[in-house]
């Protein structure tokens, strides 16, 4: 939620640190901050606290008990409306309180519709708000400042009976119509909530999502109804995603606000319009079939320190719950915490120690070792087994792969994949692996590997169940898989891991994606070691390099450009006093496909280099 | 013969085990196609909650209340709860190293499965302290050890949100030092969420939530694999291509 600084210092006499200094309290001790631009934070409300803190207040709430400053102009901190009972011209039905614990109207008549004032207008656009009208704008203002979501009907474009409004909230009837206020109409189903005009029975809103075309305010309006209400998160979520209209109203009713809340929000919307668009406040009617039951958590330092492993004092426990705001009483060491209603997070012991944990600072918390750990420690024999069987294939030069689980073909299929492809969950590790022997069988050369074999420790659903096997693939034999439960039962139970290796590489480094140029080239070499050493002859294949080897790779390397990027030796034989030498050259960009001019003309540099020696190609 | 490759990310799960084991962590493990119950009610995710939107979640066909596992937190329960049925009685410590899933778009960064690896301590005085110990231990044995001693790992815990635990954090990692590359040197990093085991979790579980108290965290391997070894594209880890796994 985006977070103005000015907006936020309305609730303090004290001058707030600077926008940055505010993101770093809030990231240690609250949410994560998504960016600082300028005056404004974008802030990660988490999904716990969608309760309090999809507001301004809420954010100013946290940083006060953060950075322990007066919260001096607390919105919340005084009684909202009175509630009444009985209006004259107003009458509320709620047919099921379960989908609408409260819902409060109010009636201004008289008001003049036009631009907000400039301080409005900025703070609105300033959170990335657009503002419409000083009615629309109030509502938007007070839901961006305390968390409410309002909304306002023209007065007149509703049915009055005998002079009295009727607004009801009721299930809609299945493929009930409404236009929304941006002219989109949507059909609604049975378990969609409805806030209706019961003199003729239109629907008004989606409740909790959205204000419908019927009853909009515009230019001319003068007279308004004003809604505060709490419809029920699941319902209202339920309908933003069947309906897929997400809107700030239904972001906020699907975290699930305090009923309590509706009452403060009617209070400063109806105080905030009468400011800047004029009129006469006339009556309210609240219903409140619902209500909030106040909770108390008990909590003892002692079990607070068990939990974070902190030696923390009660009386800094006292001054932890005094910033926050909490009303506590402190009986023989034990706490007595009321939350305040809007924190409806806070239910168990556990939530307040994450309280006195994240306000005092988790860095206060120290590094302590763990108990050793009195029993023997299980060695899990799959796992065992697992690692025996890698290391085994690895040792005979199998290399090892991880390859989807998802495929075309299969017993089971997720519903719901992105783009639709391969939903099948696999019966078989052999395709994945087939397939990845023939891509790398391709690239052989750049690898300089001689035959690719790999394998495959994974997850495979056959036969009704879901079992680990263990796949084998490579080019000359045909891939096959057994359970790893066949090898396990070969193993004895073990008491400890064999210590295999890890890998010891420091870096990886990115390889070129483009198509490469394989080039051969064969060359006769007087043979330089003849005179040197006499048992050379029956040295065998590669082993060791002999000095030629390494001079004429030196020569190819030297004169092959930038785009060679390995050489191997793949035949050598004598003749005479002469050596014959074949290379094979692999020619590949990082930033592009090469071309076989690129790869000739750096095989004629090569030559020519060659013949200036006066060894001959072949 | 020449010896074939290991893939990083077993190395990695290979290197996390030798660490874990040496403090008394058994490895626990659970299926991937997991029911709603483990993957989320047991863990304290209630139903129509937005914390399950949380988790963009793969359902399977004709089998409801089925899921691909979206964490590796589901065993956590499936290991108490089957200790509790031998009557073993904590304290347990389990690390959970598999292949979870997440329904969402790929790119360089996202996956729709990778690896997680996840742990858990449960007994009478474990607490958030043990916590801060066992993790700073973990990234000073996976980073620090190989690199020379200029090299200093500190953790921080900021507070977070996870219906299974309580307190919840998120711990980023500092790491600074000459051999360091350039993109984690001296930065802090989101390394993972832990927490204190919800009280809630250790009930479902059988355990005695009043005697026990436990902590647990969870992290994404492929990341860490990127992290360490400077690893540019997250997919490469399920490629099966040899230009990549030949260089561990």
């Amino acid at each position: 939620m985006l977070i103005s600084r000015p907006w936020l210092q309305n609730f303090f006499d004290v001058t707030l640190p600077d926008a940055q200094a505010m993101a770093d309290a809030l990231t240690l001790h609250a949410f994560e901050i998504e960016s600082v631009k300028g005056e404004i934070l974008d802030v990660n409300v988490t999904a716990n606290r969608g309760h309090d803190c999809l507001s301004h207040r809420g954010i100013a709430k946290e940083l006060s008990a953060i950075l322990n400053i007066s919260f001096s102009k607390d919105p919340l901190a005084k009684k909202g409306t009175s509630e009444l009972q009985k209006a004259d011209n107003l009458a509320v039905s709620i047919e099921n309180p379960i989908l609408c614990s409260r819902y409060i109207a109010a009636y201004i008549g008289g008001i003049k519709v036009g631009p907000s004032p400039d301080w409005l207008r900025t703070d609105l656009e300033s959170v990335g708000q657009k503002s419409i009208n000083n009615i629309v704008d109030a509502a938007n203002f007070v839901m961006l400042n305390i968390g409410q979501p309002m909304h306002a009907f023209d007065a007149s474009k509703l049915t009055a009976k005998d002079g009295r409004f009727h607004i009801g909230i009721r299930n809609a009837k299945t493929n009930e119509k409404i236009e929304t206020l941006d002219g989109k109409t949507y059909s609604l189903a049975d378990s969609n909530l409805a806030v209706v005009d019961r003199n003729s029975n239109t629907i008004l809103a989606i409740a909790g999502v959205k204000g419908g075309k019927s009853a909009e305010v515009d230019e001319s309006t003068t007279d308004v109804i004003l809604e505060s209400a709490n419809f029920d998160g699941i319902a209202v979520r339920k309908a933003s995603q069947a309906l897929k209209l997400r809107t700030d109203a239904s972001l906020r009713f699907e975290q699930i606000l305090s009923p309590m809340l509706a009452e403060f929000g009617m209070r400063d919307c109806i105080k905030l319009i009468l400011k800047i668009a004029g009129g006469e406040y006339k009556e309210s009617m609240d219903e409140y079939p619902r209500r909030q039951k106040e909770i108390t958590i008990s909590i003892t330092a002692s079990e607070v320190n068990r939990t974070l492993g902190t030696e923390l004092k009660e009386q800094e426990i006292f001054a932890t719950f005094t910033r926050l705001g909490f009303p506590f009483e402190l009986n023989n060491e034990t706490f007595a915490v009321t939350p305040p209603f809007e924190r409806l997070d806070l239910n168990i012991p556990a939530d307040l120690t994450e309280e006195i944990g994240r306000i005092s600072g988790y860095q206060k918390i120290a590094e302590m070792a763990l108990p050793t750990f009195p029993k023997a420690v299980d060695t899990n024999k799959n796992f065992y087994t697992a690692e025996h069987v890698r290391e085994q294939l690895i040792s005979v030069g199998y290399s090892e792969v991880y390859t989807s689980i998802f495929s075309d073909k299969g017993e089971r299929a997720v519903i719901n994949k992105v783009g639709g492809e391969r939903p099948y969950l696999r019966a078989s590790l052999l395709d994945g692996l087939t397939e990845a022997v023939e891509k790398n069988a391709r690239n052989k050369d750049i690898l300089g590997v001689r035959e690719v074999k790999l394998f495959e420790i994974g997850s495979i659903w056959d036969a009704g169940k879901e079992q680990v096997v263990v796949g084998i693939a490579g080019e000359n034999e045909e891939p096959s898989e057994l359970p790893l439960q066949k090898y396990a039962n070969e193993l004895p139970t073990p008491a400890s891991y064999e210590n295999y290796p890890i890998s010891k590489t420091e870096r990886y480094r990115p390889f070129a994606r483009f198509p490469f140029i394989v080039r051969d080239i064969a060359l006769w070499v007087p043979d330089l070691s003849k005179s040197e050493a006499i048992g050379d002859k029956s040295q065998s294949f590669r082993v060791p390099a002999t000095s030629e080897e390494r001079e004429v790779e030196k020569v190819i390397k030297d004169n092959a450009g930038d785009l060679l990027v390995r050489t191997e030796l793949f035949d050598r034989f004598e003749k005479g006093p002469k050596v014959s030498f074949a290379f094979r050259l692999v020619f590949q960009s990082s930033e592009r496909t090469l071309t076989d001019k690129e790869a000739n003309a750096a095989m004629e540099n090569i030559y020519k280099a060659v013949r200036d020696r006066g060894w001959e190609v072949r | 013969m020449p010896r074939g490759h290991l893939h990083p990310i077993s190395s990695l799960i290979r290197e996390a085990n030798a660490i874990f084991y040496k403090l008394g962590f058994t490895i626990a493990e659970g299926p991937l196609l997991e029911s709603e119950w483990y993957n989320f009610d047991a863990l304290n995710v209630p139903k129509d909650h937005p914390a399950r939107d949380m988790q963009d979640t793969f359902f399977i066909k004709d089998e409801p209340g089925s899921v691909l596992r979206t964490h590796t937190s589901p065993v956590q329960i499936r290991y108490m709860e089957s200790q509790m049925k031998k009557g073993i009685l904590p304290p347990y410590r389990a690390i959970i190293p598999g292949k979870v899933f997440r329904n969402e778009a790929t790119d360089m960064t996202h996956e729709a499965e990778f690896f997680h690896i996840e742990g858990l301590a449960v007994g009478e005085d474990i607490g958030m302290a043990n916590l801060k110990f066992t993790i700073t231990h973990f990234f000073k044995e996976l980073f620090a050890k190989k690199n020379s001693s200029a090299t200093s790992i500190e953790i921080r815990l900021r507070p977070s949100f996870f219906p299974f635990t309580e307190p919840s954090v998120e711990v980023d990692m500092r790491v600074t030092g000459e051999n360091i590359p350039e993109k984690l040197r001296g930065k802090w990093i989101e390394m993972m969420g832990a927490g204190m085991v919800h009280p809630n979790v250790l009930k479902n579980s059988g355990v005695d939530a009043e005697k026990y108290r436990g902590f647990a965290f969870g992290m994404g391997l492929d990341r860490l694999a990127l992290l360490r070894w400077g690893i540019d594209d997250i997919r490469l880890m399920h490629s099966a291509d040899l230009r990549f796994i030949n260089q561990f």
